[in-house]
Parts: C-alpha cells; sequence; structure tokens
C-alpha cells in the first residue's frame, strides 16, 4: 500500500514538470528584487523612478538573451546583494538557508527521543 | 488640564497595581479558600483609572487639544472623527496606552471569571500580571508619555500618514492587542502554576479560555491587516513576510501549538511542562515582536542606534521576563512521566507542535539573521518571500497530511481502521489535480503537490464530518478550522499560480492591447475632498474572450496634511477573482502607469481565513457538543 502511495506521487512528479513563459518570467523577477528607495516595496509593486529604471534594465537584459540567475547577479553586483529578496546561498547566506533543516532535524530528534523514553509498548 | 488629569489617572493605575501586589502577598499567607474582598475592589478601581486615562487621551484626539505632544505630532482638525479616534493608538505611546488597558481589563477578567480555581494559583497570576502592567506602565510613564505636554500651543496638528486612514488598520491594532495581551494570562498563570504546584489539568481547563480567546483576536487581527496591505499599499500582494507582519505572525504558531497541545494536558494531564514552557513562549514572543517593531531595529540597525532609549528599556524588560521566568521554572518545574502511545491523538498533536515550532523558527530566522549579520559583519542582505516560501513550503506537504490524519487518530490508542480509505481519498485527489491540470497546464511539483494534499485534507476533514454524524458526535470546530485550513492553502496555491498582471504606461485617452485585454484610460477627473485632492482615472477593461466589460477608477491622492501622494487600488471582486488596478503617474511626461492584475479566489481566502478563526470561536461557546 505505501508503495502504491509513493508511486502514484512520484508519477504526478513526472508529469508535472518545471517552466515558466517570458512574460511570467519578468514579473516574478520585478518581484524578487528589492525597491532601494521605498519602504519595503519589490520592484514591480513600486511606483518610484527607480523602480521604473531597473524595471527597463530587466527588459533589455532579457532581451539580450540573460537567463533570470544572469539578471539577478548582474544588479547584484551593480546595487549588491541588499536588491535581492533571495539572498544567494554564499558565506554570509549557509546559516540562514541551512538552519531550518537542521532545525527541523532536531526537532524530529527531540520528538524521536522523548517518544522512546515515553512510549507504552503493547505486548 | 487633560495632560494632568492623565498623568494622575496612569499613576493611579501604577499605585492600585503596588497595592495588588501587596495585598495579594498578605492574602497569600492568610488561610482561608476566599481571595479578599478589598483585591476585587482595588481591581476594579485599577481598571476604572486605566479606562479614564484612556478616555481622555480620546477626548484629547476627538477634540484635537494641541497642548499634548502626541496629539500633535499625530492628529489634525481636518481628519475625519473616525480617524481622529483611530489615531489614537496609531502610534508608539497611545498603542502602549490601549496596551496596558487591555492588560488590565484582562487580569480584572481572568480574576472574576475563575472563581473555582485555587485561590494561590490566583493570587500569583494576580501579582505577575501586575508586575507586568507596572513594567509596562513605567514604560510608559518614563519613557513614552501619551500625555507629556507642548507649550506654546501650536494650533495645528502634523496629521497622521494618510495610509493609515484606513477603517480596516483602525481595528487591525486593538485586534492584534487583544491576541498579544490575551497571551500575558496564560504567561503568569504559567509562572504561578510552577510556583503552587497546580494541577496540570485544570491549568489547562483555566487557560483554555484564554488561549482561545487570544488565538482568535490574534487571526482576525492578522487578517484584517492583511486586507489592508491587500488594497491600500496598492500592489496587490496580501503577504509580504515583511518583519513587522512576521511579529504578528509568529506568536501566532505558538498559540496554535497551544491550542493543540493544552487538549492534552486536559484530558490526560500530560506534558505539562511542555505547555507551560509554550506559555511563556507566546507571550515572550509577543514582547519580542513589540520590541522588534516598536524599537525600529527592523528598518535598519542605525535607527536603532540613533533612539536606543525605547527599544532598550524593552530590551531589559524582556530580558527581566526571560531570566526570572527560567529561573522559576529550574526552581519549580516538577519532574514527571509521560505516557505515550505511537500513532494516537496525542501524538499527532505532538507532530503539530514540531511543525509549528519548526514554522516559527523558520520565520524568527528569516526576520532576525539580516540584522544579526549587519551588526556582527556589516553585510547587508534582504530576507525576502522567496526564502520563507523556498524554506517552508515543501513543510506544508507533510503537514497537511498530518492534519488530515490527527483527527482520525484515537485517544491513547494506535488503532486506526480507515487505511484502505486514507489511500482511496489519496487517490482520488491525485486524479482531481492530474484532470484539473490537464486543462490548465501548471507545471510547478511542488504547487502540484500542496494542491493535492489540501484537497486530501479538504476531503478527509468532510468525511470526518459524516463520521462524527454516524457517531452523533460532534466537533464542530475543529471541522471547520481544519477544513478552512484546507481551503485557504488550495485558494493561496491556485492564487500563486493562476494570478496575472500587467504592467503598461498609457496617455490620457489612449487604449492598448495585451493577450485578451483590451485596456483603456478613457479619461480623468480632478477632485477635492476634504482634507485631500485626488486624481481620478476612468479605466475600462475589456475582456475580448468572454466580451465583457469592467469600469475601475484608480486614484492618485495628494494629502495636505501632511504632504503625501498615496495611491488608491481600484478593486472589483467576485466570488473568482479580483481584478485590481492602481494607477500613477510618471513624473515629467504625460504618461500614467497603469497595473492591471487579476486575482483569483481572493474572496475565498478571506472567507478561509474567517472560517479557522470561527472555529476557535465556536469553542468558546459554553454550549459543548458532547453526545
Amino acid at each position: 500500500m505505501k508503495y502504491t502511495k509513493i508511486l502514484i506521487l512520484l508519477f504526478s512528479f513526472f508529469i508535472l514538470s518545471h517552466s515558466y513563459s517570458d512574460e511570467k518570467m519578468k514579473y516574478k523577477i520585478y518581484k524578487n528584487l528589492r525597491c532601494l528607495v521605498c519602504q519595503g516595496q519589490n520592484i514591480g509593486d513600486s511606483n518610484s523612478e527607480f523602480a521604473q529604471t531597473i524595471k527597463t534594465v530587466i527588459n533589455d537584459k532579457l532581451d539580450e538573451g540573460l537567463n533570470e540567475r544572469e539578471v539577478y547577479s548582474f544588479l547584484a553586483e551593480k546595487y549588491g546583494d541588499w536588491i535581492l529578496y533571495k539572498p544567494p546561498l554564499k558565506n554570509n547566506s549557509y546559516v540562514l538557508w541551512l538552519l531550518p533543516y537542521v532545525i527541523f532535524i532536531l526537532g524530529a530528534l527531540i520528538l524521536f527521543i522523548f517518544l522512546r523514553k515515553n512510549t507504552i509498548h503493547k505486548k | 488640564m487633560l495632560s494632568n488629569l492623565g498623568n494622575l489617572f496612569i499613576t493611579l493605575t501604577l499605585l492600585s497595581s503596588f497595592l495588588l501586589i501587596y495585598y495579594s502577598a498578605v492574602g497569600l499567607k492568610k488561610n482561608g479558600s476566599l481571595i479578599p474582598e478589598k483585591i476585587f475592589r482595588i481591581s476594579k478601581t485599577q481598571c476604572l483609572f486605566t479606562i479614564l486615562s484612556f478616555f481622555i487621551l480620546l477626548v484629547a484626539y476627538i477634540f484635537s487639544d494641541f497642548s499634548l505632544i502626541n496629539v500633535y505630532e499625530n492628529s489634525h482638525t481636518t481628519k475625519p472623527l473616525l480617524y481622529k479616534i483611530s489615531g489614537v493608538w496609531g502610534n508608539h505611546e497611545g498603542s502602549l496606552l490601549l496596551w496596558i488597558v487591555i492588560l488590565v481589563i484582562f487580569s480584572l477578567l481572568f480574576l472574576n471569571l475563575n472563581k473555582l480555581a485555587d485561590k494561590k494559583f490566583r493570587l500569583f497570576t494576580l501579582i505577575f500580571q501586575n508586575i507586568l502592567i507596572s513594567g509596562f506602565l513605567i514604560f510608559l510613564i518614563t519613557n513614552s508619555n501619551p500625555f507629556s505636554k507642548l507649550y506654546p500651543v501650536p494650533n495645528e496638528g502634523m496629521g497622521l500618514n494618510p495610509i493609515l486612514q484606513d477603517p480596516a488598520l483602525a481595528i487591525h491594532p486593538p485586534l492584534l492587542y487583544l491576541g498579544f495581551v490575551g497571551s500575558s494570562i496564560y504567561f503568569s498563570a504559567a509562572l504561578a502554576s510552577l510556583i503552587t504546584k497546580y494541577n496540570g489539568s485544570n491549568f489547562a481547563k483555566t487557560i483554555k479560555f484564554w488561549v482561545l480567546t487570544s488565538w482568535f483576536f490574534q487571526t482576525i487581527g492578522i487578517l484584517a491587516g492583511s486586507i489592508w496591505a491587500y488594497y491600500e499599499l496598492g500592489w496587490g500582494g496580501y503577504w509580504f513576510w515583511d518583519p513587522v507582519e512576521n511579529s504578528s505572525l509568529m506568536p501566532w504558531f505558538l498559540m496554535t501549538a497551544l491550542i493543540h497541545s493544552i487538549l492534552i494536558l486536559e484530558k490526560k494531564n500530560d506534558i505539562y511542562l511542555w505547555v507551560i514552557i509554550l506559555s511563556i513562549l507566546t507571550f515572550t514572543m509577543s514582547v519580542t515582536g513589540t520590541f522588534l517593531v516598536r524599537s525600529g531595529i527592523l528598518n535598519s540597525v542605525h535607527t536603532f542606534a540613533n533612539d536606543p532609549s525605547r527599544g532598550l528599556y524593552i530590551l531589559i524588560f524582556l530580558s527581566i521576563m526571560i531570566f526570572s521566568s527560567l529561573y522559576i521554572f529550574y526552581k519549580y518545574a516538577p519532574s514527571k512521566k509521560s505516557n505515550f502511545q505511537f500513532l494516537s491523538k496525542e501524538f499527532f498533536i505532538l507532530i503539530n507542535n514540531w511543525f509549528m515550532i519548526f514554522f516559527l523558527i523558520v520565520v524568527l530566522i528569516g526576520t532576525l539573521y539580516p540584522i544579526v549579520l549587519e551588526v556582527i559583519s556589516e553585510q547587508k542582505i534582504s530576507v525576502g518571500p522567496p526564502y520563507y516560501v523556498i524554506v517552508m513550503a515543501p513543510f506544508l506537504i507533510p503537514f497537511l497530511y498530518f492534519v488530515s490524519r490527527g483527527p482520525q487518530a484515537q485517544w491513547f490508542s494506535a488503532q486506526s481502521n480507515n487505511k484502505k480509505k486514507n489511500f482511496l481519498v489519496l487517490f482520488f485527489s491525485v486524479v482531481i489535480i492530474l484532470v484539473f491540470f490537464y486543462f490548465t497546464k501548471v507545471k510547478d511539483v511542488l504547487i502540484n503537490l500542496i494542491l493535492i494534499f489540501s484537497i486530501y485534507l479538504i476531503l478527509q476533514t468532510i468525511l470526518d464530518f459524516f463520521r462524527n454524524i454516524k457517531k452523533n458526535y460532534f466537533n464542530l470546530s475543529r471541522i471547520i478550522s481544519h477544513l478552512a485550513f484546507g481551503f485557504l492553502i488550495f485558494f493561496i496555491s491556485i492564487n500563486s499560480i493562476f494570478s496575472t498582471e500587467y504592467d503598461l504606461n498609457l496617455k490620457n485617452g489612449e487604449k492598448i492591447k495585451l493577450d485578451n485585454y483590451e485596456i483603456e484610460l478613457k479619461d480623468l477627473n480632478i477632485l477635492n475632498e476634504k482634507n485631500y485632492k485626488k486624481i481620478v482615472g476612468n479605466v475600462i477593461i475589456r475582456d475580448q474572450k468572454k466580451d465583457t466589460f469592467e469600469f475601475l477608477e484608480p486614484e492618485i491622492r495628494v494629502y495636505n496634511m501632511p504632504e503625501t501622494v498615496t495611491y488608491e487600488a481600484s478593486i472589483k471582486s467576485n466570488l473568482f477573482f479580483d481584478t485590481y488596478v492602481t494607477m500613477s503617474n510618471l513624473s515629467g511626461s504625460e504618461f500614467y502607469n497603469l497595473k492591471f492584475q487579476r486575482k483569483p479566489f481572493m474572496i475565498l481566502i478571506w472567507l478561509s481565513i474567517i472560517f479557522i478563526g470561527v472555529g476557535g470561536f465556536l469553542r468558546l461557546l459554553p454550549m459543548r457538543q458532547k453526545k
């Protein structure tokens, strides 16, 4: 029974793989960038001139054939990582990205040990 | 005059607190099972004093008494009455006073509502409550006094930030505060319970009401904030994982964990210490959230450095709170053996707690990491929505599964005979999604899995409902909340996939064709309102596929006091989707920037959250649905 479950899930995994249309990609990139002159707004949502400029830059870069990742690194080089809402994985963000998983596993361990100590075993 | 009266009442409230602490301490030594009448009387008077002081600030706002710095800085004579009133808590000092008022009212209610509980337990709770009250009052008086005077008295105030002039935002802070402050009761009760070695099951019964109440208000408060952000901030999003939003969400996770785990404590008198820890953490997290928001540390480490006194006080207060709780915990915590059965209902509740704590910690890490990094290495990074989605969304899949699995389990035993049915339901959910996506062709694996499991939860909860009918035993509140949670995740996922947006620049009178839509900026009207001037755009959106029209009127508002430009979105909602248009002018040109969005199921997202809350609210009603 369990294996059938897993099979069903794997099956749905395979027929549904990942892609984005160009237009959607543009808005996705807008949303993942901080508007540097605003208070906690992204480029897509902001009405500021800064945001308008960055939007134009992104459109141009996409037309030049850069992909999502390249657009991010281009902008990060110019404005610093502060502009990226998704911090790139590097020395200063390993803890940020990995700590949650450590916590989750730690939680599982604590729960496991607690239950092992306190479970009544039926015979 | 008002200033003096206000100060007088605050001082009297503080004195009452001291008296209450003193008399409670005396009362503890006396024999007998009744709390002295004196304590009730002082508590009532104290409540009256704070309400009066709040009332005075309210009057000062309504009549625009600018001899108070606070009124001068946050109000204006031309402001509509509603926003004069909500202006009272639209700023740091006033909201702190509101916080204290709720704290005092809740203490009085606690004293009166739990007449059956043990005397010592109630007195200790009262002592801790009043220590908290005094702490906040001293902060108010020394650092953030809303009654501070201003001389010479100005003729006009500086006004309230126009984006805060909004009905949803008027009720947002009071609702959240009812949640935040409600958690103070079980914080104090937990410490009192440790000291008096109170019976765990009775403790659970006492705090259950408060956990549910605070959770309910927290839920509705977060919703109000979210709705406000949706239509007022003009970007069509409803949750941005902004640090300020996060600080209201973090206590919510803990409250949700508590709602579940007190059931074990109530039924089995088990996991007492864990419930105590959660109770202490919830209020601590509430104060931490307030600290983060109020100190200014969230926006930048540097604003904190500029005016450190406010943050410093809360930080010291917080440390005292944490360390004394830790001390009391280690000194008094009893050691108890637990009894657990694998796959029993208790087991799944612990799983819930595991996930809740995990979500909490992720949000905490995301909120604090950039601050810590900047302090230790001067590197600035942003942690935004993508981080939270990437880290947390995958965990929703097992979480949804456990939410649907838990209610099927039995208390104390691992029996479950629904294996075949579960499998069928899962199979059915997968089929629904596959059929669905055969037509829509969405290819994001994660979203699809989340959709499958949200449907799984919905179906399982509906089956649960029918099983309840058969057994003639209703746990309506669980069914409603779980069902609504399933729908919430479902609608949010659908919304995130199918939201469309177009960003375009148009001249007055121009129209443009995009995909299936024709968007026309027909004309512009300039109108004068009481405290602002507005430019209204008449926008026509023609859906060429369905051959329908929609007329929208986004606005650009220029407020006079303080001079600010805001953009009002125009939203047409129906059950299936919202049409959302904002307009702004591109400076130095005749072009207007229009943002047109179609957002599916917004109304249903709000409704789901309301129903999650309603479920909890039903538990508060006295009629428990027993056989």
